[in-house]
């Protein structure tokens, strides 16, 4: 593969990081408002965080060597140009979309990312609550397509590590609304509040990671209501291990599809139907709990998030 | 960077923030004051499964719910909460009150702290031999 490196952004950003969650943690406490925190809910998020930054030392090899096989393999040159580099970041950040999109969609890719979702709180250190088990969803091959199309993997690569330093400072109930104009083309703290909602109106949605027009486009973009957010997981872990918040729900996946008396197809279901799915029905799905909620709650129906 | 000041910074950054965050009275768990209070923790986890008789520790550290389904426990998680319905949970007395276990990867160990007369009435509840609380 032709030389080519970019400074690795995200390690680079770990200072920043660190201010801002003290500046946002300073804010809240003198402002009384703005957020909350609790401490070994941020020590979780803090250790996940670190956590994932070691998986990717350890397991980095498995994704870049397939980005190089692919690059060996490929025609496409499309060279290292600023304008390259903004298209590179634009479409990587569609892929981001979809892998978001599939993330929330399939308990497969749910089980790597659902630690993120497992906070009750909404602060920086949310942010960081990042997976240790991305390589095992193959995700990786969505990105398959822009080394193929000519984008060098190391630019790709760099253009995702500024996708998610992008998506740090959105994690904040300190920023009420940014401009409109800003609020219609890019992902704001209000548009990913939305998106860590519990509540069954904002479940499923506002997928995006820098541009919400993806879900503009996409048909999953929901605007935050007056409804306040309720943040975590529809059914909240109880526990701060690291660990188990890292691995719960591949243990879930084992336990279902080694369960006796299933046939090899809702074996199969148990690992890649949306999360909730069950093969006696016995469970809630995102689509079930919108609909009881429409049932105990009429009045919403066709309102955002239950159109 | 290279990986030792990386590493330097982050384990001063974690410590650090967990320290100021503990300072500013930000670990006190929450404690369930009132009956209402926890069956709003519930219902906010179970909205389809109406909590019956609930009973809280004396302490205010959980609260046993009685549903349709059986009995179920809802309890702190730092400032806020979580819930499970008990079915298949085993519990073994401690010093301190229960060691709970559930079958349930995302919650699958509680150590509620209980008062010596609490112990055996919940754990019969618990495990099943009664139905409630006496």
């Amino acid at each position: 593969m032709a030389e080519l490196s970019y400074p690795d952004v995200t390690q680079l950003a770990v200072p920043v990081f660190i201010a801002a969650i003290l500046i946002e943690v300073w804010w809240i406490s003198s402002k009384k408002r703005g957020g909350r925190y609790e401490t070994r809910d941020a020590v979780t998020s803090l250790i996940m965080g670190a956590g994932s930054v070691v998986a990717g030392i350890l397991l980095g090899f498995v994704a870049w060597g397939f980005f190089s096989a692919l690059w060996a393999v490929t025609p496409l040159d499309l060279g290292t140009s600023v304008w390259v580099i903004a298209l590179c970041f634009v479409l990587d950040d569609l892929r981001y979309y979809w892998v978001h999109r599939f993330g929330h969609r399939v308990r497969w890719v749910w089980a790597s990312h659902v630690n993120h979702h497992s906070s009750q709180h909404y602060n920086l250190t949310t942010a960081l609550r990042q997976t240790w088990t991305g390589t095992f969803t193959f995700m990786m091959v969505l990105r398959a397509p822009l080394i193929l199309l000519g984008f060098h993997p190391a630019m790709v690569l760099f253009v995702g590590g500024l996708n998610l330093i992008y998506q740090f400072w959105i994690h904040t109930e300190a920023i009420t609304k940014m401009p409109r104009w800003f609020e219609a083309v890019m992902n704001t703290p209000s548009h990913h509040r939305v998106h860590h909602g519990r509540n069954a109106r904002y479940l499923d949605a506002n997928y995006a990671g820098v541009f919400i027009v993806w879900d503009k486009m996409f048909g999953t973009f929901v605007p935050e209501q007056d409804e306040k957010v309720d943040y975590g997981l529809v059914r909240n872990i109880g526990t701060f291990n690291p660990l188990r918040v890292a691995f719960h729900e591949w243990q879930g996946i084992w336990r279902d599809v080694t369960q006796q008396g299933l046939t090899w197809r809702e074996r199969l279901m148990y690992c890649v139907a949306p999360p909730g799915w069950s093969h006696d029905g016995s469970r809630d799905t995102s689509e079930t709990i919108k609909a009881k909620h429409l049932a105990r709650n009429p009045q919403d129906k066709g309102t955002p998030g239950f159109s | 960077m290279p990986l030792h000041w990386l590493v330097i910074l982050v384990v001063t950054g974690i410590a650090g923030i967990a320290l100021i965050t503990h300072r500013l009275g930000w670990s006190a768990p929450r404690r369930f004051t009132t009956e209402a209070e926890a069956r709003a923790a519930w219902a906010r986890e179970f909205p389809d499964l109406p909590a019956g008789t609930v009973a809280l520790t004396r302490q205010g550290a959980a609260a046993l719910v009685m549903t349709a389904q059986g009995p179920g426990l809802v309890w702190p998680m730092g400032a806020d909460s979580a819930a499970r319905l008990l079915t298949g949970a085993k519990a073994r007395p401690t010093t301190k009150g229960l060691d709970l276990h559930l079958p349930d990867p995302s919650a699958p160990h509680l150590r509620l702290v209980l008062d010596p007369d609490e112990v055996k009435s919940w754990a019969r509840v618990i495990d099943g031999g009664d139905t409630w609380l006496s």
